[in-house]
């Protein structure tokens, strides 16, 4: 008769055998080593999709970039960012009342070679290759998600459209004047027009392609990029250098290198190598914190964004974030500012809370959010949420832009509890007469513990907290609906920039872009529209960042947001690699110039 | 052949069902997918054509009825997420989930079968208790636990670091073994601590029958008892419980073990559409899932019969005799 001693040894003995077995029929060493010419760069978040059309998050331009040229690109290590031409020869020609732009791209850049092309072989990119990639965006068949950022800009564009988006009607404004020659006409001069054009929304695609493919031209990229794809789906995908990208030797004096904050890295070495330098780049989408940290200490991957759980045992100081010498050991940091905010807009469409028509109720409602402002604790949103090291800063214009002023008053972030009571006070708010306020968030844990947080706040300053209520979302696009539909009284968000250039959060409060537009504030007051419409065709100067400031100063004193801070992204890599990683932005960009151990220029 | 029609009838009755009532579900309470479609400075004209584009400006009977023609076509159109064909897409998933899964579902099976036959033929004594203690102690462990703990011990310079912490480069078995072994195992201790208390309540009921008691006053040896009467006779239990795990373990995999090991399954494609509404996905998942449902009924309907003479075809007023 089987024992329990007898089953429990053959079990234990079975088990050991099965692991043994297992381990050492696996190609576990090689997998576990860094290996060569590859590069394995874990995301926190994954596309669903490599069309350039839907390009909206960081995940998907990262691909759009590498995959697809742009005609620009940001220099890999200037900061501030800088524009350095990409595709195109060089910077655009802009005429003299900033409404004409002429571009050159590089002659002889081809496609990567692909069945939708006769006899399979890439053909050369042209100007009209660009012209057809901006108009899919005003296709109405082919819901681009980045059409926002050129709409009513180009001349003939919505006419076109509304035309039935026929490709071979020409669009006044935007025309290749030959194979080489690219001319975009301006309704109003939009200086961030260059910008727009290093996104992966600006990505030139060949329309045999898009016509080949169809519905899966999502999946089957086919670009002139640093590199193309061999594999995606919803955990990695693998991309192959581009063998017959454009030989473009490193400079590191064009790519903005400062020796004395890069020094560390390694770059000097890249000098006059020609990029893209590693041949395959292996992407895992790892959204769980604690695998993308197993996967990183494992070194099954040599890059990842280190999560915030884990800054504890990571950095032995906070300010300046510095990595404790076991980490440092095999590891390199960079913890930079995100380009982009986390704020909460009050809904100032909302009659208990907003604007109002009568002056007084308009006043006593500015008192009240005035009050939730000063009673809101920045400092310890920063040491819980984010680990204390992102950048509080007051109003609407995030640190990472030129146009931030460092010197300006703090008091808009600065908690004053006793301030924020007898606000409330002098304009005759009490317990009684409070509003209930409807705070909107996307269900999840860290969303209700913000909530929690909030209502504490307030709680300090008087407001009950009955009457502060969760309004709680199962999906982005559920909560999205709601705060565009005008439903939530205060939106959290954050905003990731398009471009560095404080326009694009400035934008968030012009008036004309109220919901379902950009400015989910509602917010409507005509002094600063007038602002906004002046500086919005203006070249950067010392006046439009004057004006900028006020348009800032204007939110502050209507008390709109409660506004804001920048995070701080933890970048973690492997000592082996030599790169300045980069999630703003150069984004993407920066793979073509991650160089591997012992990886030649071949 | 009456029969057969009867089941088949059933059977579409039951589809539709299923089919409408996730449709509800969908509709009314599913994720709105327009505004994660729509840039970030939509106007209303945007918002209203990408409605358009999903449907979502037709009456619900006119949008079910088109859903019911697109499966009566097998015509399940493509991904609003993606763009991937659907059917390209489970074509791509099932197999991967299949093959992540089974192991440790057959192991979680065949080894909690094992203990509950243990304790269930020394019910009482201390390896019962053992076996029921260490049952509890499975089930009341977080799944996440299990899956963070046994990364942590078997595929990091912490543990043994044996095994990838994630990854399904599978290219031939040995690749193979290397990448599901830490899966199954978490599949295989989550799942022990319940199967095996179910499998023990339906041993020990069975053993307490007549029939048991006397084979072993015949002096039957405790396997034989075991394995040939108590289990023989616990087969209608066992097999509903095991058939009616099949379509969730092939359709709808196990989200944590795919997204934590980094598997491009179908667990993760679907939870992966729910969240976001991509109703095209969604919907292939719902019918299949209530296809597999019909298939394995069908398929318990048979093996019940293999397994218990007793149980004859229905007669017409649709009750069962045994």
């Amino acid at each position: 008769m089987l024992t329990f001693a007898r089953v429990s040894r053959l079990l234990a003995l079975a088990l050991s055998l099965f692991l043994v077995s297992c381990a050492e029929e696996s190609p576990a060493p090689a997998a576990k080593e860094s290996r060569g010419s590859v590069y394995r760069h874990a995301m926190d978040g994954a596309p669903t999709n490599l069309d350039p059309t839907q390009a909206d998050s960081i995940y998907a331009n990262f691909f759009a970039v590498n995959l697809y040229d742009t005609l620009f690109r940001y220099k890999y290590l200037a900061r501030p960012y800088a524009l350095e031409p990409n595709l195109a020869e060089e910077l655009p020609q802009v005429s003299a009342d900033g409404l004409i732009y002429t571009i050159r791209i590089k002659p002889g850049v081809r496609f990567n070679d692909d069945p939708a092309f006769e006899g399979g072989r890439g053909r050369v990119v042209t100007a009209a290759d660009f012209v057809y990639s901006i108009k899919r965006h005003f296709d109405p068949n082919v819901r681009s998600m980045g059409s926002w950022l050129w709409a009513g800009k180009i001349v003939g564009m919505e006419e076109w459209r509304e035309n039935g988006a026929d490709y071979a009607e020409e669009v006044p404004g935007l025309r290749a004047l030959d194979e080489r020659t690219i001319q975009i006409q301006l309704i109003q001069p939009f200086p961030q027009l260059a910008h727009t054009l290093t996104q992966g929304y600006a990505a030139i695609v060949p329309r045999e392609a898009v016509d080949h493919y169809g519905a899966e031209f999502s999946l089957n990229p086919v670009g002139s990029g640093p590199y193309r794809l061999e594999s995606f789906d919803s955990a990695r995908a693998v991309l192959i250098r581009n063998g017959g990208f454009r030989k473009e030797p490193f400079s590191l004096a064009r790519e903005g290198f400062n020796p004395e904050q890069q020094s560390g890295l390694g770059l000097e070495e890249l000098e006059g190598l020609t990029p893209p330098f590693i041949k395959r780049v292996e992407v895992e989408f790892i959204n769980e914190d604690a695998a993308r940290w197993n996967a990183l200490v494992a070194g099954e991957v040599d890059f990842i964004k280190a999560p915030v759980s884990q800054l504890d045992s990571l950095l032995s100081s906070r300010n300046p974030p510095t990595l404790k010498p076991e980490f440092a050991e095999q590891y390199q940091m960079d913890a930079s500012l995100e380009s982009g905010l986390v704020f909460t807009y009050f809904n100032m469409s909302n009659p208990e809370i907003g604007q109002h028509p009568d002056p007084e109720v308009d006043e006593r409602n500015r008192a009240l959010r005035c009050a939730i402002v000063k009673g809101f604790d920045w400092q310890r949103r920063n040491e819980v949420f984010y680990y204390g090291i992102g950048q509080v800063f007051p109003g609407i214009i995030p640190p990472v832009t030129p146009e931030y002023d460092a010197t300006q008053s703090f008091d808009y972030v600065t908690r004053d509890v006793e301030e924020a009571k007898d606000l409330l006070v002098r304009n005759g708010w009490t317990e009684d007469n409070l509003p209930t306020l409807e705070y909107g968030m996307v269900s999840g844990v860290t969303d209700r513990q913000m909530f929690e947080q909030f209502r504490s706040f307030m709680a300090d300053i008087g407001y009950p907290t009955d009457k502060i209520r969760p309004l709680t979302f199962a999906s982005y696009g559920d909560y999205a609906r709601a705060y565009q539909n005008r439903e939530i009284m205060l939106i959290t968000l954050s905003w990731t920039m398009d471009y560095p250039d404080a326009e694009n959060t400035i934008q968030l409060f012009y008036g004309p872009n109220a919901s379902p537009g950009s400015n989910n504030s509602n917010y409507d007051n005509e002094g600063f529209n007038q602002l906004y419409r002046s500086s919005a065709t203006m070249q950067p100067s010392p006046l439009r960042t004057t004006m900028y400031n006020n348009m800032n100063r204007m939110v502050m004193e209507d008390c709109v947001a409660i506004s804001g801070l920048s995070r701080t992204l933890v970048l973690l890599w492997n000592r082996d690699f030599t790169m300045k990683p980069d999630r703003s932005f150069v984004g993407g960009s920066y793979f073509r110039f991650v160089q591997a151990p012992g990886d030649p220029d071949d | 052949m009456k029969y057969l029609l009867r089941k088949v009838s059933n059977s579409l009755l039951l589809v539709i069902g299923v089919t409408l009532v996730s449709f509800v579900l969908m509709v009314w309470f599913g994720p709105d997918r327009t505004y994660g479609l729509i840039g970030k400075n939509p106007t209303q004209e945007q918002i209203d054509q990408v409605r358009r584009q999903l449907g979502y400006d037709q009456p619900f009977f006119a949008r079910y009825l088109d859903y019911l023609g697109d499966l009566a076509t097998l015509d399940l159109g493509h991904s609003d997420s993606s763009g991937e064909s659907v059917s390209a897409l489970l074509a791509r998933t099932v197999p991967i989930t299949l093959a992540l899964m089974l192991p440790g579902f057959v192991l979680g099976n065949l080894l909690a079968m094992i203990l509950a036959m243990f304790s269930a033929w020394y019910r009482g004594g201390w390896l019962d208790r053992l076996i029921s203690g260490l049952s509890v102690g499975s089930m009341s462990l977080s799944f996440l636990v299990i899956i963070i703990g046994l990364q942590v011990l078997l595929c990091t310079p912490y543990g043994l670091n044996l095994f990838p912490v994630r990854g399904w480069n599978v290219s031939d078995f040995g690749s193979y073994l290397y990448h599901v072994t830490v899966p199954t195992l978490a599949l295989v201790l989550v799942s022990i601590g319940y199967n095996t208390r179910f499998y023990r309540s339906v041993f020990i009921e069975e053993a307490g029958r007549d029939h048991i008691m006397t084979v072993r006053a015949f002096g039957a040896s405790p396997a034989t008892i075991m394995g040939r009467h108590v289990m023989a006779n616990s087969m209608a239990p066992i097999i509903t419980r095991i058939l009616f795990s099949v379509p969730l373990v092939v359709i709808s995999g196990s989200l944590l073990i795919e997204s934590y090991f980094g598997i491009p399954g179908v667990g993760k494609a679907s939870f992966d559409a729910i969240t976001s509404g991509d109703q095209p996905v969604l919907k292939a998942v719902v019918a299949l899932t209530a296809v597999s449902f019909v298939l394995v009924q069908l398929a318990a309907d048979l093996l019940y019969r293999a397994f218990d003479p007793r149980i004859e075809q229905a007669p017409e007023n649709g009750s069962a005799r045994a």
